[in-house]
C-alpha cells in the first residue's frame, strides 16, 4: 500500500506521522497553489464544494508519483457532502484513469479498517496506539505554534520575524522522521524558545479579531490568502477556535454539541450540518469578549456556513461588531480580498478607537 | 526674489475603467482635478493624467504629498511614489464626509463594482462590495447603452423622459441583455427600456450588495455612474428619500486620497516628480519555481531599473 492524503494547512505533517507510525509508505501530496486547483477544477464537478477539488488536485501528483491509495476521512459526526467525498473522488479519479484505491474512515469501520492496517504491517498493538498519539500530540503542538504566532505578529518589534521563525519550524518539522515522544518535545522546547526571542511590544493592546467559518479553509493559510499572517502584520490579533483538535475533541465527546446547542438556543434550535452551529457561538462569544471584529470564511456555496450567514448578520446588527463575510473559491481573485481585507482592518481600527471614548 | 510656491496634495484613484487625479491646496480646495479613461493601461493612464495635470498647474506648484487608491492602487503608488495607499472604500468614506458632514450611507457604483458604505459619526462601521457579477455597476450600462446605441453620457437625460419605465430583470446581465432585446422586439420606447434599465440596476444593487444593510440618510450618491440623471431618480425613487450627489462626485476618492495624505502629512514626499510620464515603465510578471507555492511575482522597471516587486508570500523577491 502506497498512500496519500488530502494536504491540509500544517496538519499534513501530523496525517504523514500518522501514516509512517502505522507502517504505511506515504507519497505526500502536493501543496496547494494555484496550478493544483486548476488541476483539480478541471476533473471535478462544477458545482462541488471548493475543498473538494483542491483535493483532488493534490492527489494528482501524488498519484503520478505512484500512490494507490488515498485516505480519506468521511465526515464523523456531522452532516455534510464532505461524506460523499470519498465515493466521488474514486469515480472521478478512476474514470480519469487511475487506479486507485480512496480508503473511507467512518465511525462505522474506523476500528476494523485501522485493525486490518495493523495486521497487514504486522504492527503491535501499541505502536498502533502510540501512533495515533503521536499525531495528536502533533495537531497540538502545529495549533500551540499558530496560536502563538497569532499573538506576537501584531506585537513584535521588528516586522515579519514571527513568521520567518514560524516557517522555519514547520519546515524542520516537516523534514524530521517523528518515532518518539521525546522528539516531539525536544522539539517544542527549542521551537517555544525561539518564539521568545522575538522582541515585543509587552504593554500593546491590539483590536482583537475572531475568525470563524468552514474548518479547511480557516486553517489552511494557503487556501485563504495567508490571512492570518496579512492582519497579523496590519496590527490585528487574531482569535480562531475552531481547528483539527476541537473538531475531534467533538468526535470524541458528543455531548459538546449538546452544550453547544443550548447556549445558541435563540438563533438556530438545531443543527444545519458542517460546524455551522459553532460559528454562531464563536460569534457569540467574541461579542461577549469585547472583541472589535468577526469574520467568516467559507467556501463558495457551503451550506452549512451559508445558512447561518443571515444570523451572524444579524448578530452583527444587534452587537454592532464589525462583520465581514468572504466566501471563496477559484474564481475569487486576491486583489478583491485584499482590498475587503484593508478596508475591514480600518473599521475594526474605528471600532477599537471608538470604544476606548 | 522667489516667488512662494504653492503646496498641494495629489490624490489618484485608479480604477479598472477611469483614473482620476485630484490636487488640493493646504485649505482642502481643490486646484484642478482630471477624469481619464484608463482603457485597460493604468500606467500610461498615470503618465498621461501626471503629463495633463502639470500643464494645467501653475510652474510654482509644489507637491508635498500623494496618496493613491483604486484597484491599481499599488501599482500606482510604485510608479507614482506614493506616501500613502489606501483602499477605496475608506477614501470614498472620506470623501463623501467632507462634503456632507453626518452622512450616513454612502452608495458609490464605479466601472467594475459597486459600494455601500454606512457611516456613523464621520467614521466607517460597515461596508459591502459586489462579488463577481458585473450587473449592477457601471460597465454594464455602458454596455447596454451601446446595445441601444444611446451616448452613454445622454443615457440619464433620454430616461428621463419615460413616463412608464419597461421592467427589466436585472439579476445577471446576460440574461438582463435578452430580456431588453424582447423588450425592444416587442415594441417599447427607447426611453422607457432606459429608464427600466435604471430600475433594473438599483434592483440589483439592492438585492446583491446593499441587502441587509441598514439605510438611512442622509444618503450621499457618488462614483461615475452618479452623472447618469436616470440612476439619481431611480435611487430617489427606490428609497423614497432625496439623495445628495456631492461635488466632485466622479473623482471623489481621489479626493479622498488626498484628504487622508494631507492629514498625514508626510515629512519629506516619497513623490518621483512630473518627469515620471516621460519615462519608460514596464510591468513584467513571472512565476517563482522556488517552493511548492508557486507565486506569481509581478515586477516594475522604471528606466530598465527594477524599482519594485510584490505578489510573493516569502518575501524572497519583494525584499529589492
Amino acid at each position: 500500500m502506497i498512500a496519500t492524503f488530502p494536504y491540509w494547512g500544517n496538519y499534513t505533517i501530523a496525517f504523514r506521522v500518522l501514516l509512517e507510525n502505522l507502517g504505511i509508505t506515504v507519497i505526500l501530496p502536493e501543496k496547494t497553489n494555484s496550478r493544483t486547483i486548476e488541476q483539480g477544477v478541471k476533473f471535478s464537478p462544477e458545482l462541488f464544494c471548493f475543498p473538494f477539488k483542491v483535493n483532488v488536485g493534490n492527489y494528482l501528483p501524488a498519484l503520478e508519483k505512484g500512490a494507490n491509495t488515498i485516505f480519506m476521512w468521511e465526515n464523523i459526526r456531522g452532516s455534510c457532502r464532505l461524506r460523499y467525498y470519498w465515493i466521488v473522488q474514486q469515480k472521478i479519479l478512476r474514470e480519469a484513469g487511475y487506479k486507485v484505491k480512496v480508503l473511507n474512515l467512518n465511525s462505522k469501520n474506523f476500528f476494523s479498517e485501522i485493525k486490518k492496517i495493523k495486521n497487514e504491517n504486522k504492527i503491535s498493538l501499541w505502536q498502533c496506539l502510540k501512533a495515533f498519539l503521536l499525531a495528536f500530540k502533533i495537531i497540538k503542538l502545529i495549533e500551540e505554534l499558530e496560536k502563538k504566532a497569532n499573538f506576537l505578529r501584531p506585537r513584535e518589534i521588528c516586522p515579519g520575524q514571527t513568521d520567518k521563525i514560524l516557517s522555519q519550524c514547520f519546515e524542520r518539522l516537516s523534514k524530521i522522521k517523528i518515532k518518539k515522544f521525546q522528539e516531539i518535545s525536544s522539539f517544542q522546547k527549542q521551537t517555544l524558545w525561539k518564539f521568545s526571542q522575538i522582541k515585543i511590544d509587552k504593554k500593546l493592546n491590539p483590536p482583537k479579531v475572531g475568525l470563524v467559518g468552514e474548518i479547511y479553509l480557516i486553517s489552511d493559510s494557503s487556501l485563504n490568502f495567508d490571512l492570518e499572517k496579512k492582519l497579523g502584520q496590519q496590527g490585528i490579533e487574531i482569535h480562531r477556535e475552531m481547528n483539527l483538535s476541537h473538531h475531534i475533541k467533538k468526535t470524541a465527546f458528543p455531548w459538546i454539541d449538546w452544550f453547544l446547542q443550548r447556549k445558541i438556543m435563540p438563533y438556530l434550535c438545531s443543527t444545519v450540518g458542517g460546524h455551522g452551529r459553532d460559528a454562531i457561538k464563536e460569534m457569540l462569544d467574541c461579542v461577549k469578549n469585547d472583541f472589535d471584529g468577526v469574520i467568516q470564511l467559507l467556501p463558495f456555496g457551503c451550506l452549512p456556513e451559508v445558512t447561518v450567514r443571515p444570523i451572524l448578520t444579524k448578530i452583527h446588527q444587534e452587537s454592532g461588531l464589525p462583520f465581514l463575510s468572504l466566501s471563496l473559491d477559484e474564481q475569487v481573485a486576491e486583489a478583491g480580498i485584499n482590498t475587503r481585507l484593508e478596508a475591514f482592518v480600518d473599521v475594526v481600527k474605528n471600532h477599537y478607537e471608538n470604544k476606548k471614548h | 526674489m522667489k516667488t512662494k510656491n504653492i503646496r498641494a496634495f495629489l490624490g489618484i484613484d485608479v480604477g479598472s475603467i477611469s483614473t482620476n487625479l485630484v490636487l488640493i491646496d493646504i485649505n482642502n480646495q481643490v486646484l484642478s482635478s482630471l477624469y481619464l479613461r484608463t482603457q485597460g493601461n493604468p500606467i500610461r493612464a498615470v503618465q498621461q493624467g501626471l503629463k495633463e495635470l502639470r500643464n494645467q498647474i501653475p510652474k510654482n506648484t509644489e507637491i508635498i504629498g500623494v496618496g493613491a487608491t483604486g484597484s491599481a492602487r499599488y501599482l500606482a503608488g510604485v510608479i507614482i511614489g506614493a506616501d500613502l495607499i489606501k483602499n477605496e472604500i475608506t477614501t470614498h468614506a472620506k470623501g463623501a464626509s467632507f462634503f456632507v458632514p453626518g452622512v450616513r450611507t454612502v452608495i458609490e457604483i464605479g466601472g467594475q463594482d459597486s459600494k455601500i458604505i454606512i457611516l456613523e459619526n464621520g467614521v466607517v462601521v460597515d461596508f459591502a462590495m459586489s462579488l463577481i457579477c458585473a450587473a449592477g455597476t457601471g460597465a454594464f450600462l455602458d454596455a447596454q447603452a451601446n446595445r441601444l446605441k444611446i451616448p452613454i453620457e445622454e443615457f440619464g437625460a433620454i430616461s428621463l423622459k419615460s413616463v412608464k419605465p419597461t421592467y427589466i430583470s436585472g439579476r445577471c446581465t446576460v440574461f438582463s441583455e435578452s430580456d431588453m432585446i424582447h423588450k425592444q422586439q416587442i415594441g417599447h420606447s427607447i426611453e422607457d427600456i432606459a429608464a427600466g434599465l435604471c430600475h433594473s440596476l438599483v434592483r440589483n444593487y439592492f438585492s446583491a450588495v446593499a441587502k441587509g444593510k441598514n439605510i438611512s440618510g442622509p444618503i450621499v450618491f457618488q462614483g461615475g455612474v452618479s452623472e447618469n440623471l436616470g440612476m439619481r431618480k431611480a435611487f430617489e425613487l427606490a428609497l423614497g428619500q432625496k439623495i445628495i450627489v456631492p461635488p466632485h462626485n466622479t473623482v471623489i476618492g481621489a479626493f479622498g486620497a488626498a484628504l487622508l495624505v494631507k492629514e498625514k502629512m508626510p515629512e519629506k514626499t516619497k513623490f518621483l516628480g512630473f518627469e515620471i510620464s516621460d519615462k519608460d515603465i514596464k510591468c513584467a510578471s513571472f512565476q517563482c519555481a522556488g517552493c511548492p507555492n508557486q507565486c506569481e511575482v509581478i515586477e516594475t522597471r522604471i528606466d530598465k531599473k527594477i524599482v519594485s516587486r510584490w505578489g510573493d508570500r516569502c518575501g524572497k523577491w519583494s525584499a529589492v
